[in-house]
């Protein structure tokens, strides 16, 4: 199992992947600053920038005011000018402020311009639910951005993909959101020492199997995992692909998966109707590999209501492992 | 208004029958009393009659499960139009047609049946539940999707029916079933039929099963087939030219110690046919070649040597489609199918041998013409004139007392792109 700690790796948690991230940009490329709203001598809403501020100061590491619309504004200008910033947003929730920023300037200048600048600029979203945060901070926003053409967006699900796919979109020349669950920040496992990167594009199989693709997003990857090895003890063998990544989606490998099991599973935090479940849904529908279903597809996604505060509620409006195991169930005895 | 051809009880806890032989083919008159179709139950097999005159058509395709007192075809008056299958009428007015059968349409399978959709007809209007995979697999055999039963939610047909129903059609609706022997080559020999034996020698890069589409037109009599050395599940024999394969066919022959046969070969086993008549004449009571080889120096050596190279489905397709006229009948399952035994090195290694020794440099090196004149029992070529692998025209060097079946637009396997054809011509003289 990818996910289990190969023994000679040091453990870190999901934010502690992340920092680091930053640290080895910060020293390796002085275009790299980071931005955000109290992520300076606060160390961040969640802790992730921590003392970096100290270590590179404010010019670098830099508070910008209680304006997402016009923090995000400053960011795209920056990368404009030929910086790597890094922009954390408090909530994802609170992209709202800033959609223009980043749908209808940072995601077009490029072509606006005929390629003439690009926008090399790195947002991070603290999403989803699982903290009693309420109606307007627990979202999974992902699939918004995922519909622009221009932006790439990342999920990673594990400590090790937090750092590589932040090193990555650094490395790249266009607009990468960044999309990390808040319940993974504590979540500790296996992160290589020094400078690499994740793969922006490229799912990972987190489990080989023959009789159902669980495709999952962010933390659903770990429910998957979870539920795949209760599945295995009743004789179902399920494959669990990480997608990882939103835009652009890593269609040979999802398509290669059902073509093997012939049945597909979705499971993902955001709203179920229009999300990122119904694009790979339809992706394999209009694909070959449509040919190689042996059942309907399933998604699980998010229910159709704002993330209630109430913890028990709160639970019951996204995807848990019962959740999981019912569906694969369902789909592997028939009952689907 | 045509009359149903019903699907009857034969037995008490019967709640449905499976089609498996009709003996009238679609568009035939049928006479009242005549055996009509085979039903195959959970205990039985058994032999329905018609219960009316007329011709028949919109035949329920063998291999059906069909519900009690559901229609498995209409018997049409002479003259009377045929349209579309009239949709199944209620159960009641089926039952005024013939009252002897009231008891079997009106009685219902009863309600403690396990899953009863299974069974249940589906409406015409509504299209057959079945998942892509269970489509696409029917697609790749040639089966009917409608024909198979579901046993997923609501009756649906899942890639798991589709593997029940190959499996059990292969020992129930193939239309004749064979069982093996071993001597000096493979031998199968169908389990019925009566009267002279038959004897079927495929040809090159062939084998036993290619004879499936005449089978059915020869099942009245004794059917032996037999693999050429390197072929289907024959020995893989080293060779040296026709004289050894024609010995070891011989030999063959003789270990079946037949009083008599009739011979039907094709292409290289049309060749093998010929030599053995030539060397059996009082055992053989006719002989039937069908585009033979050994009448002359002409073969498409680019096509064999095509065929025995190809080691995928890829690149036997194309070689393939040329042995036919109509190429649309070599589909991506055919040749899927017929790469299945070509992927053991070791028999496509053995047949390029035998290639080589038979038509070296793309030239028939075995001449049988002078065998053709000496025959005399009753003999025929059926030739299709579109054959692109051995030229027709060497059927024109023929004696006279041969008879001669020519067919536009069919390639080199007449047997197989033109079965009824072919079998009709068989089945009236064997």
């Amino acid at each position: 199992m990818n996910m289990q700690a190969k023994p000679t790796l040091r453990e870190l948690s999901y934010a502690e992947a992340i920092r680091e991230a930053m640290d080895i940009a910060l020293s390796q490329d002085e275009r790299v600053i980071l931005m955000g709203e109290d992520i300076g001598v606060y160390g961040g809403a969640f802790q992730v920038t921590g003392d970096l501020v100290e270590k590179y100061g404010t010019d670098r590491v830099m508070d910008t005011p209680i304006s997402e619309l016009g923090g995000a504004g400053i960011a795209v200008g920056a990368a404009l000018t030929g910086l790597r910033p890094i922009f954390e947003f408090q909530f994802s929730d609170f992209a709202a402020l800033a959609m223009e920023q980043i749908v209808n300037q940072a995601a077009k200048v490029r072509y606006m311009l005929g390629g003439a600048v690009s926008v090399p600029l790195v947002m991070r979203f603290p999403a989803g639910s699982g903290t009693g945060a309420a109606a307007q901070h627990s979202q999974s926003l992902e699939a918004w951005l995922g519909h622009v053409p221009g932006l790439k967006v990342v999920q990673p699900s594990t400590p090790e993909d937090a750092k590589g796919l932040l090193l990555a979109a650094l490395e790249d020349p266009d607009p990468v959101m960044i999309f990390e669950h808040k319940i993974l920040y504590k979540m500790k496992g296996p992160v290589p020492e020094g400078y690499y990167t994740t793969p922006i594009g490229k799912a990972a199989i987190r489990r080989t199997g023959k009789d159902v693709s669980i495709i999952a997003t962010s933390i659903m990857a770990q429910k998957a995992m979870t539920a795949a090895e209760t599945l295995a003890g009743e004789g179902i063998d399920a494959e669990v692909i990480d997608l990882r990544t939103v835009r652009p989606m890593d269609r040979e490998t999802v398509l290669a998966s059902v073509r093997k099991t012939g049945r597909l599973l979705c499971v993902y935090e955001g709203v179920k109707t229009l999300g990122v479940g119904a694009e790979i849904s339809a992706m394999v529908a209009e694909s070959d590999a449509f040919d190689f279903l042996d059942a309907p597809i399933i998604r699980l996604g998010g229910a159709e209501s704002p993330i209630p505060y109430n913890p028990e509620l709160e639970k019951a409006v996204v995807p848990q492992v019962p959740d999981i195991l019912d569906a694969a169930r369902g789909l592997l005895k028939g009952r689907i | 208004m045509p009359i149903e051809v019903i699907m009857p009880k034969v037995d008490m806890d019967m709640a449905s029958g499976k089609v498996m032989t009709w003996h009238v083919a679609e568009g035939e008159a049928v006479t009242k009393g005549e055996p009509l179709f085979d039903i195959e139950t959970d205990k039985a097999a058994m032999e329905v009659e018609a219960s009316e005159s007329g011709i028949l058509h919109h035949l329920t395709p063998e291999g059906t499960e069909v519900l009690i007192g559901a229609p498995v075809a209409w018997l049409y008056a002479d003259g009377e139009e045929v349209g579309e299958p009239p949709s199944r009428p209620s159960v009641s007015s089926s039952a005024d047609g013939d009252p002897s059968r009231v008891s079997d349409v009106t009685e219902k399978p009863s309600e403690d049946t396990a899953a009863p959709e299974r069974v249940e007809p589906l409406s015409s209007e509504e299209k057959t539940r079945a998942t892509p995979l269970a489509r696409a697999m029917a697609r790749a055999n040639g089966l009917e999707i409608d024909a198979i039963s579901g046993t997923g939610p609501q009756g649906r047909i899942q890639a798991e029916d589709v593997r029940c129903f190959l499996d059990q059609s292969a020992t129930i609706s193939a239309p004749v079933a064979f069982k093996s022997e071993t001597g000096a080559l493979s031998i199968t020999r169908s389990k019925g039929g009566t009267g002279t034996p038959v004897v079927l020698i495929h040809g090159f890069a062939s084998d036993a099963t290619s004879w499936a589409p005449l089978e059915t037109h020869l099942r009245h009599r004794p059917l032996i087939r037999i693999d050429l050395p390197g072929h289907g599940k024959s020995p893989k024999l080293k060779l040296n030219g026709f004289a050894e394969l024609a010995k070891i066919v011989r030999r063959t022959f003789d270990e079946l110690s037949l009083d008599e046969a009739h011979l039907v070969g094709h292409s290289l086993g049309g060749a093998l046919c010929l030599a053995l008549a030539d060397t059996r004449p009082r055992s053989i009571k006719s002989v039937t070649l069908i585009s033979p080889a050994g009448l002359g120096p002409d073969v498409n050596g680019e096509v064999l040597g095509g065929i025995g190279r190809a080691t995928r489905a890829e690149s036997l397709g194309p070689w393939l489609r040329q042995m036919v006229k109509d190429d649309t009948l070599i589909t991506d399952a055919y040749v899927r199918l017929a790469m299945a035994p070509r992927t053991d090195a070791n028999m496509r290694a053995a047949q390029q041998a035998l290639a080589d020794s038979l038509f070296p440099d793309g030239v028939q090196a075995f001449d049988l013409r002078a065998a053709l004149g000496r025959l005399e029992m009753p003999a025929r070529l059926i030739w299709g004139k579109a054959d692109k692998i051995i030229p027709w025209r060497h059927a024109l060097g023929a004696p006279g007392n041969i008879a001669l079946h020519l067919f536009e637009g069919v390639g080199h396997i007449p047997h197989f792109e033109a079965p009824e054809e072919v079998g009709k011509i068989l089945k009236a003289s064997l």
